[in-house]
């Protein structure tokens, strides 16, 4: 593994789609008395394999539906595989829904030790970076007010300005042009490439095909679950708009 | 290739969970540890008129005996409802970062503890006023602690798993918790208890550990041999037991918050 830095292999998902969802104990012993299937089972992903480069860009495009953010789940490890391997060497960031993680009860200040030590640092270091975040967050005034009393801009800016001080060595972002206002968007996204510059690798799921061709080194195209065509920018999004066109 | 995200890598983030949620329990402020103790403090209050003067307690330093009884059934109420909600309550984080999900009920069960110390410093301003110098076999008052934090992780474990798939089960344990604590000698001594039900509760670890508790700290008794098999083992296995349980749902439970 010297020039790869996530390898992903064989990978199947199925999820169950529940009819009627047995969310109590009470609704789980009346279901099993009724010996129906209560959910059916869809193949989310099937049989895919990709890896990923160091200092690579790499997107996923596709339908609504399609597996793209259940790809990023898997290889940040919230989601388990049903079969096949992920391989990953060094820490792995997701920038996914950013911000959900913050307590509203507790000031700025607060949340970003927790986030930060939720996320991997230790004690230490997060304090240490603690006003850098701030400043890159745009919050100098607000580090003592509660995350309740934030707009979810901010509350998301801050998650991010957390979440890239880690020097994560693999990124995984859900829809990046997303966060704050246009100026703080510009800003994340520069930060994004600077990483790139660093050899690190990113994995972007969007809908954005600008940032498809602008900056992403390869790009896999997802439908129903299989990898429909990996490469070029240019060769993919041609394959995906003819195949949507027609 | 080394994993970073490995529980015993980030096993410090135990304390640091269990330290934010007591800042939150208490909102930052010494009156929120006063609001959260009000609530044992009334009861104590109400059980105390009761047993002194409608059924004449004999139990020698009742008041304490039954402060302390509170102190330590607490624990275990709060500390297994806390460990109940330790990965429902977060599923915002989890479903979009990974972290080491055995991280989350052992914290909670810490919170458990962490307020059980700050509720036994109180309990030793009572036996100041009491004028009670407790015997030297309080020291192992610790010890018991530990093994009660063992006993709530382990019920914990489990819970937190069965209540993000059955979201009843923290009603089903709210009634248990209920039957427990008439069950376990809080306010009543175990020798006034028929043999036959006697012979029963002896197996249930928190029956130990409130006398243990009590008789090293009031009555200057250590625990008998037969205690300390019992409490060991029935923690042990309930923490073995609760862990499998943990580790057989863990793997796909998390696509269902």
């Amino acid at each position: 593994m010297t020039d790869i830095s996530m390898q992903v292999a064989n990978v199947s998902k199925k999820f169950r789609l529940h009819h009627e969802r047995r969310n109590s104990i009470y609704e789980a012993v009346t279901g099993f008395l009724k010996k129906n299937t209560h959910y059916e089972e869809i193949q989310v992903l099937d049989n895919v394999s990709f890896d990923v480069k160091k200092g690579e860009m790499i997107g996923i495009i596709g339908k609504n539906g399609a597996g793209k953010t259940t790809i990023l789940r898997l290889l940040s490890r919230i989601y388990q595989p049903d079969s096949g391997t992920i391989i990953t060497d060094g820490t792995v960031i997701p920038f996914l829904g950013l911000g959900l993680g913050f307590n509203p009860e507790l000031t700025a200040r607060d949340n970003i030790i927790i986030y930060g030590r939720l996320l991997g640092f230790s004690k230490k270091e997060i304090t240490e970076k603690e006003e850098e975040i701030i400043k890159f967050a745009e919050l100098e005034r607000f580090e003592d007010i509660k995350i309740k009393n934030f707009s979810s801009g901010m509350a998301a800016r801050l998650a991010f300005a957390t979440a890239v001080q880690v020097d994560p060595d693999i990124i995984l972002v859900d829809e990046i042009l997303s966060v704050g206002d246009i100026t703080f968007q510009k800003k994340s996204y520069e930060t994004f490439l600077s990483f790139k510059e660093r050899k690190k690798s990113i994995v972007v799921v969007t809908h954005n095909m600008d940032i498809i061709r602008k900056d992403c080194d390869r790009v896999i195209f997802l439908d129903e679950g299989k990898i429909q065509i990996v490469g070029e920018p240019e060769k993919v999004i041609e394959f995906y708009t003819n195949k949507f066109n027609k | 290739m080394e994993d970073h995200n490995t529980f015993w890598k980030r096993k410090t983030l135990i304390w640091d969970l269990a330290v934010m949620d007591l800042k939150l329990r208490y909102r930052n402020s010494i009156l929120g540890f006063f609001w959260t103790f009000l609530e044992p403090l009334l009861l104590l209050l109400v059980l105390y008129v009761v047993f002194t003067n409608i059924f004449k307690s004999q139990i020698e330093y009742f008041p304490l005996f039954l402060l302390l009884g509170l102190i330590i059934w607490n624990m275990f109420a709060r500390g297994t409802q806390f460990g109940l909600n330790s990965i429902l309550s977060r599923s915002g984080v989890l479903s979009h970062i990974y972290v080491p999900r055995e991280i989350l009920p052992i914290s909670a069960a810490l919170t458990g503890l962490m307020m059980l110390t700050f509720e036994m410093a109180v309990f030793g301003t009572f036996l100041v006023v009491f004028g009670l110098i407790p015997p030297a076999t309080v020291v192992i008052l610790p010890l018991i602690f530990i093994l009660e934090f063992i006993l709530v992780t382990g019920l914990s474990f489990p819970l937190s798993l069965l209540n993000i798939k059955f979201r009843d089960t923290q009603f089903v344990w709210g009634v248990l918790l209920q039957a427990g604590f008439f069950l376990t000698p809080v306010f009543y001594n175990t020798n006034i208890l028929p043999e036959q039900i006697r012979r029963i509760i002896v197996f249930s670890p928190m029956v130990q550990i409130m006398n243990m508790a009590r008789d090293a700290t009031l009555y200057g008794k250590l625990p008998t041999i037969e205690s300390v098999e019992i409490s060991l083992g029935t923690t042990f296995l309930i923490l073995i037991v609760g862990y499998a349980i943990f580790r057989k749902l863990n793997m796909r439970i998390i696509e269902e918050l």
